[in-house]
């Protein structure tokens, strides 16, 4: 009898918040990975910082798209196509040609009562933009499951049934000038030449399916270096699946002649599927008696040590030093487990409470990667026995608590576990790099097996030996388009693809603290697949200041091809470097600045900026401009992308150090290029810096 | 034609990165790509993993012989029973934990935090409702903390009023319970939720049913 009356009250209500979600799931995306019917665009946007991923493949027309809702209005996109052009005559087909394309969509107007909702957009707004086009649409809904759109297009969005352009102080559309230098800002472009009105309508039958049906403008007209796709009818047609509310499926009839399929995976960053996670619950704290202790009995000191040791290394922390004075201890651990630095503080913390003698009451953790420490971050033991699962405990606690410089690790006793100094692992790798030179993805998968020698602490010996099972047949270099400047990252697709065993990296490093807020590192041997030599940094960042200082000085010369021990292939070897600075602006958005020396002997600067949310999510854009002319540079002036990268507890609550990433750029050009090195400073010890631990500093307590 | 084969080594690699993910090892290897597809892949199909049924830590016998340390919790919305064990106590807050590694923390028998959920209560307030409860009726304003999917503390502040709902003895183990049923209904602008208690003649909560989160459900609680 009891059960049915539980039965009766086992709902928690969620009051507010449902209605936002639900919105999400409403936005249908086309198969450009934008909102929109099919080709055709719509004036809706999703959700604010959601991200999303799609495919889209017609014959002829492969479309791989990432999707950024950056604000409530602004819509981002990068996409990748791969798609057939006409040649120039056109009675030529340029097969699978590979094509970089970004969009900007932005929603004006919200939709009211009587009013649809109105956006602008520009798609592949970089030149030559095979697809560039432009638009302003409008879309309102009727009830809850029709949506009506109609538009006006420009560009590519013109080709069909064009009128003269009602943006009369607009001329004609300039046709692109192959002398002309690519990747630059289309705007000369934009909103120019013929005009052409376009529409269409989506219809939910219900949660799952959908129609949708497009009057579409895009007649993709035989013309030099366009895309070689064939039109019927100017009508498309589709249906959508929706098996749940991050994906869409969408197959459709393309212009009476193909058939097209696309799915749209999407994630909202504030939406974590793992929630707060996953993990065990941590030890409680311990109190301690009330009549506090003046001192401790030194002789148990080593006891203490080992206990300790064994404590952390149940939650993943690796005990490396200790220093107990009468009053305090000071804890170096190495962080094993989890993402947040936080979470792990707060668990050593915690167990310090069950070990440590009565008389010690303050905790200094020194968290440490690579040998050095971090920070130092002092903490009153008190205050861990008195916020223990109280209202408002992690903002209270980082009230009272010191950042600082790690202290010296002289005065530290080694508690560092004895265990094998050399440690290896052997398993599969993928990587996959869009910017083959001969317009191809260059996919590349196999077994790797890696190998780490601990020589001290902060001497690390390390090396891949990786063995590809897909072998690559590339085809011979042919006409080099940047015969000024030497091939630093364009030859990659020629690196290890004769299918034998090849040594990715074999390096000794060396990782320092020269002084206080000062980190070093040297590195020494085969850095990366391409390169090999030296590289040295020196890092100057205070534990509490957002702002960091870093200078690089790299020697270094281009490997074989066959990614051995040579270096005689090239005959090629450069002095690079950069001067950096890193700053932290808050709310999410960190920008760098790199000023120097690339590989290729070129000048120049990249500016990066990133939105980064506190789980861990970090969407970026970065830019490249060096002192080579357009001319050398080939396609693409400056070096310029999008990265994005995921942290593996988002998806599976389980907590990890590890990242799934993936990055993505226009072009791995030689221009603008930097050494690809393992274990840059700032990435190093920045999530022990006080900005980071803030960011996740909820998750101290859980 | 280009995208085609673009398609074909795609697909390649992911059979590849299927078969390999299977061959992982080594200290290293932990972790790693392979091992993470997988796990991740069985996460997403649904499939998670679950955990053994949690061994008897304590018999029905032991229970009763040892009044005050053990508490069995039915995590209903994880579909899971467990019996609890003090794992320490900070003033007059005990937090109990389980096979399971989920903890619970009480005082006066009224929930105030949980950590292994999957949206922890990470603290909470709740003297109000125990005074309330020791004078038969009345209100009381609770502040609860949460995590949320950003890892920042998001706190709710709820009113509640808590009313008597009379004498309903309880079967347990044979054994019957004369205990006061009490409802304690709370608000606040994006939550809301009804605790029931079951207090006995010395005051002691010995059973009851709590909300933790909308994501983490109720907690039925015995109290031996």
């Amino acid at each position: 009898m009891n059960k049915a009356r539980f039965a009766t009250t086992s709902v928690i209500a969620l009051m507010a918040g449902v209605a936002a979600h639900a919105q999400q799931s409403d936005v249908n995306f086309g198969f450009n990975g934008m909102p929109g019917m099919i080709d055709m665009p719509t004036a809706q946007s999703p959700a604010k910082d959601t991200l999303a991923g799609s495919l889209a493949y017609q014959e002829g027309y492969f479309r791989a798209t990432f999707t950024y809702q950056l604000t409530d209005r602004a819509t981002l996109a990068a996409r990748y196509s791969v798609v057939d052009l006409y040649g120039n005559p056109t009675s030529t087909i340029i097969d699978g040609e590979f094509e970089r394309s970004f969009d900007l969509h932005y929603r004006l107007l919200d939709e009211s009562a009587y009013l649809p909702a109105l956006a602008f957009g520009l798609r592949d707004v970089f030149t030559p933009g095979r697809f560039a086009s432009e638009y302003v649409v409008a879309t309102k809904s009727f009830g809850d499951n029709l949506t009506v759109t109609a538009g006006l297009g420009w560009g590519a969005m013109a080709t069909r049934d064009g009128f003269d352009n009602p943006l009369s102080g607009l001329g004609a559309r300039p046709v692109f000038d192959d002398a002309d230098p690519e990747g630059q800002l289309g705007s000369d472009y934009w909103f120019r030449g013929d005009a052409a009105a376009f529409g269409g309508l989506t219809y939910q039958i219900n949660d799952r399916w959908g129609v949708v049906a497009e009057y579409s403008t895009i007649a993709y007209p035989e013309q030099p270096f366009s895309p070689a796709l064939e039109t019927d009818t100017r009508y498309n047609l589709g249906v959508t699946y929706r098996p749940n509310d991050s994906v869409q499926l969408s197959f459709a009839s393309l212009s009476g002649r193909n058939v097209g399929v696309s799915g749209t995976f999407s994630l909202n960053a504030n939406n974590r599927p793992a929630q707060s996670g996953s993990e065990s619950a941590p030890t409680p704290v311990k109190l301690r008696d009330v009549q506090a202790a003046q001192s401790w009995n030194r002789a148990t000191e080593p006891g203490l040590r080992a206990a300790t040791s064994q404590l952390l290394q149940m939650e993943g922390q690796t005990l490396t030093g200790l220093e107990m004075t009468d009053t305090t201890a000071r804890v170096r651990y190495v962080n094993g487990r989890y993402r947040s630095q936080a979470q792990a503080m707060g668990r050593v913390a915690r167990l310090l409470t069950q070990v440590m003698p009565d008389s010690i009451d303050t905790f200094i953790l020194e968290p440490e990667a690579r040998g050095i420490g971090l920070s130092a971050v002092t903490i009153a033991r008190s205050d861990i026995e008195r916020l223990e699962n109280r209202p408002g405990a992690a903002e209270s606690l980082r009230a009272g608590v010191a950042f600082g410089d790690a202290w010296p690790a002289d005065s530290l006793a080694d508690a560092r576990p004895a265990r094998d100094a050399f440690q290896w692992g052997f398993g599969p790798y993928l990587t996959i790099n869009p910017f083959g030179g001969d317009g191809n993805i260059a996919v590349s998968a196999g077994l790797s097996l890696r190998g780490v020698y601990q020589i001290t602490p902060q001497l690390i010996a390390s090396g891949a030996i990786v063995q590809s099972v897909l072998k690559a047949d590339r085809r011979d270099p042919g006409s080099d388009s940047t015969p000024d400047i030497q091939n630093v990252r364009t030859d990659s697709q020629f690196y290890g693809d004769d299918g034998l065993p090849v040594l990715q990296a074999l390096t000794l490093s060396h990782y320092g603290r020269p002084g206080t807020d000062l980190y070093s590192r040297v590195s020494l041997g085969y850095l990366e697949s391409m390169f090999g030599g030296v590289s040295t940094e020196v890092l100057w960042k205070p534990v509490d200041s957002a702002f960091g200082l870093g200078v690089e000085l790299n020697y270094v010369a281009q490997r074989d091809t066959d990614m051995l021990l040579g270096f005689d292939e090239y005959d090629y070897d450069v002095l690079t470097g950069h001067l950096s600075a890193y700053y932290d602006f808050g709310n999410g958005y960190h920008t760098q600045l790199d000023v120097g020396r690339y590989l290729a002997g070129d000048w120049g600067a990249t500016l990066s900026l990133d939105r980064e949310y506190s789980n861990g999510i970090r969407v970026g854009a970065y830019v490249t401009q060096t002192d080579i002319s357009y001319d050398d540079f080939g396609d693409g002036s400056y070096n310029k992308g999008v990265r994005i990268s995921i942290p593996q507890d988002f998806f599976i609550g389980d907590t990890s150090r590890g990242t799934y990433g993936t990055q993505v750029r226009t072009r791995s050009g030689d221009g603008g290029a930097r050494l690809s090195v393992d274990g840059r400073l700032y990435d190093v010890v920045r999530d022990a810096h006080e900005a980071d631990l803030t960011d996740t500093w909820g998750r101290f307590w859980r | 034609m280009g995208a085609v084969l673009a398609m074909n080594v795609i697909r390649q690699s992911a059979l590849a990165l299927a078969a390999l993910g299977l061959m992982s090892c080594g200290p290293l290897a932990q972790g790693g790509i392979g091992t993470q597809l997988v796990t991740a892949a069985s996460t997403l199909a649904g499939r998670t993993p679950v955990a053994p049924p949690p061994p008897q830590v304590a018999t029905d016998e032991q229970i009763a012989a040892n009044p005050g340390q053990f508490v069995r919790v039915n995590f209903r919305d994880l579909g899971r029973w467990d019996t609890l064990v003090v794992a320490g106590t900070n003033g007059a807050r005990v937090t109990w934990i389980g096979s399971a590694n989920l903890s619970v923390t009480m005082e006066n028998g009224i929930v105030v935090a949980t950590r292994g959920l999957p949206r922890d209560l990470m603290g909470a307030d709740t003297v109000q409702t125990w005074a309330a409860i020791r004078a038969g009726g009345g209100t009381a304003e609770r502040r609860h903390d949460f995590l949320d999917n950003l890892d920042q503390i998001s706190p709710r502040v709820l009113q509640c009023s808590i009313a008597s709902m009379g004498p309903d003895p309880f079967e347990r183990r044979e054994q019957t319970y004369n205990t006061t049923r009490f409802e304690e209904k709370c608000v606040s602008e994006q939550l809301q939720f009804t605790n029931i208690y079951w207090v006995n003649r010395q005051g002691q909560i010995i059973r009851s049913l709590q909300a933790v989160s909308p994501d983490a459900g109720y907690l039925q609680i015995d109290v031996f």
